[in-house]
């Protein structure tokens, strides 16, 4: 019966109901949207980061990240990536060389890093070859090609079929000249990565700088999971002890501390709209209260003891929050589910997302459990907001109650 | 044993400057089936007499025993569930939860009561009969006129099966129609099933109908006697 009078108070002042309801929907759509915004844009950067960078886990000799020296190779790098690939958690395992150079045009030049790859064996691992723009990913049979990313592309003026002359150090520590031919141009969402990185045959680049057969500079595994990172790499590191095994965190620590940065930053904001509304909610609770002043002096009088009186009210600002807080997790659902397919585009911000590896194109989501969070979050701050107007309620004299006063 | 025994009750409220001395040394008692009125000018305290046998204040000084149950001294949590057991009230507006229907309204008082399903069902159904009300029984109070809503009300007083009722103004907001047709089911309870009905009233009416007639100034009383 408490239920039944809690639930239809509600709605006794139905535009009073209403404009609370729509103050917590409104409220809680802002919060949980822009969590999933938010959310969204991480997800993508890790997504990013991972299959077109670092994959989950690299493995390289000690040092090597250190200053990048050639001689710090990994010898037997093709069979380990046989064993490693046999590990039911990895997808994908692709080892290449990576070394420093300097990439030359007619009209400029610029340091890069040269990764080069076994084709087939990096299409598993990266999700490189689909940010080609234009030519194509090694598809070109000519010889010694190269893809470049666009920024580059424009730095050296180079278009598909332009010439590029790699000045690199051999293993024997002379300097030797290669000329390469654009093939493809790619373009990612991060800036800085396409200025730097670019990608040659493993084969190509072995033959010009004497590097030992079967041997690599870095093993990147991809894994079935991204949640297995740490599991995997744990495991690595105990099959392979002289060598330097990381995951994808300890790879790209910023974009854990944009990811970490970001996830409390949305508990913060949704936690003060929270607070906020509780305001509108204990403000609407008082009036429904001192609304009721005779009616609930009559209850008191007729037997229905202050707690039950204290329960009532505080069920129904549990209940006036709930109705709130479905409503705007409908509305945020809906939302994010259209946003999450057809995308917000942020091309406005262009350079500036793209230099700290954000795409422009934003695909929100969020986890069912952020939901089950924000629905006990809600409660509790509802119970809260209710004590204030029910302890009102339990001070009434019910004598004084009914004459009103 | 009487129902209500009322010694030396006095109430004074303090909340203003100069204290209000409502009641001034009351000396009452009340028997099972009754029909009384309490009269008196306005603020001679005839509300505050009421609240006091109902339990809804506190007295300054004296006792109000109820059957053997000296009320004035019972805690706040036991004065609740006393008059939940004890005692019904009908008041002068605002007797109904505008939310509730007729049906579940009357049902109300038994819910807190812990009554079964069976026994509250027959008992509404008893009660609407009586209040001449039966097809009543879904309809919401704010589709009910006046008289029909403090007939319910008389229904939910009834239905806790209370030690006696207390009225406060039942009939000040109702027509004539309504009036005598309330008046004439409290006095034919009062004579067939021998409940006690005690009402605070301006209204002649209830007076004429009244057995017994109290008359109150400056929280006193002035005279009690039996109407003939």
């Amino acid at each position: 019966m408490l239920f039944r009078i809690s639930w239809r108070n509600i709605w006794r002042n139905k535009s009073r109901t209403f404009v609370i309801i729509t103050a917590i929907a409104l409220g809680l759509w802002g919060g949980i949207f822009s969590t999933a915004f938010m959310n969204g844009m991480t997800e993508q950067q890790i997504y990013s980061s991972i299959h077109t960078e670092t994959g989950h886990i690299q493995i390289n000799a000690k040092g090597f990240l250190l200053n990048y020296d050639m001689l710090q190779y990994i010898p037997n790098a093709d069979s380990m990536a046989v064993s490693i690939e046999r590990d039911p958690a990895v997808a994908a395992v692709s080892p290449r060389i990576q070394m420093m150079a300097m990439a030359s045009t007619a009209s400029s030049s610029t340091g890069v890093m040269i990764n080069a790859v076994e084709i087939d064996k990096q299409k598993k691992v990266s999700d490189l070859h689909k940010s080609v723009i234009k030519g194509t990913y090694f598809e070109d049979d000519r010889s010694n090609p190269i893809v470049i990313g666009q920024q580059l592309a424009d730095k050296l003026h180079a278009n598909i079929h332009s010439r590029i002359v790699m000045t690199l150090q051999t293993l024997e520590n002379e300097i030797t000249y290669a000329a390469f031919t654009v093939v493809g141009i790619y373009r990612t969402h991060n800036s800085d990565f396409d200025r730097q990185q670019v990608f040659v045959r493993r084969k190509d680049l072995q033959s010009l700088i004497s590097f030992p057969e079967h041997a690599a500079s870095l093993i990147t595994v991809l894994l079935n999971k991204t949640d297995d990172s740490k599991e995997v790499t744990a495991r690595l590191k105990k099959q392979y002890p002289s060598l330097e095994v990381q995951d994808w965190q300890q790879l790209s620590p910023m974009t854990q501390v944009m990811s970490g940065t970001i996830k409390q930053f949305s508990l913060i904001f949704v936690g003060i709209i929270l607070i906020a509304l509780a305001f509108g909610i204990i403000n609407t609770m008082l009036m429904a209260v001192l609304d009721r002043t005779r009616e609930i002096g009559m209850l008191l009088s007729i037997g229905m003891s202050p707690s039950k009186v204290f329960r009532m009210i505080m069920l129904e600002t549990i209940l006036l929050s709930l109705t709130g807080a479905a409503a705007g997790v409908m509305v945020s659902v809906f939302t994010i589910m259209y946003f999450n397919h057809a995308g917000i585009d942020l091309s406005m911000l262009g350079e500036g997302a793209n230099a700290l590896g954000y795409s422009t194109m934003v695909y929100p989501s969020l986890g069912f459990e952020f939901y089950l969070q924000l629905a006990a979050l809600v409660i509790f701050i509802a119970m809260i907001a209710g004590i204030f107007p029910a302890v009102r309620a339990l001070k009434m004299n019910p004598s004084e109650a009914i004459r009103g006063e | 044993m009487p129902v209500i025994e009322i010694e030396n009750l006095k109430k004074t409220y303090t909340e203003t400057m100069v204290p209000v001395h409502a009641l001034n040394g009351i000396n009452l008692t009340f028997q099972r089936g009754e029909f009384t009125a309490i009269v008196g000018p306005s603020g001679c305290g005839k509300t505050t007499l009421l609240n006091m046998m109902g339990g809804l204040d506190k007295p300054t000084e004296g006792i109000v025993v109820i059957e053997g149950t000296d009320i004035t001294k019972l805690p706040a949590g036991k004065l609740v569930d006393f008059r939940l057991k004890n005692i019904g009230f009908v008041f002068q507006s605002y007797n109904l939860i505008p939310v509730l229907t007729v049906e579940e309204n009357v049902e109300f008082i038994m819910e807190l009561q812990h009554r079964n399903k069976k026994e509250t069902h027959d008992r509404v159904v008893y009660l609407m009969d009586k209040m001449g009300l039966p097809d009543k029984l879904d309809v919401k109070p704010k589709y009910l006129s006046g008289g029909q809503q403090q007939r319910v009300a008389v229904a939910r007083a009834l239905a806790s099966k209370p030690k006696f009722i207390l009225a406060d103004e039942p009939t000040a907001n109702l027509d004539s129609v309504s009036t005598s047709t309330l008046l004439d089911l409290m006095a034919n309870l009062n004579e067939q099933e021998n409940i006690t009905f005690i009402f605070s009233t301006h209204d002649q009416r209830v007076v004429d109908k009244a057995k017994r007639v109290i008359t109150l100034e400056d929280g006193k009383v002035i005279s009690d006697s039996l109407n003939s």
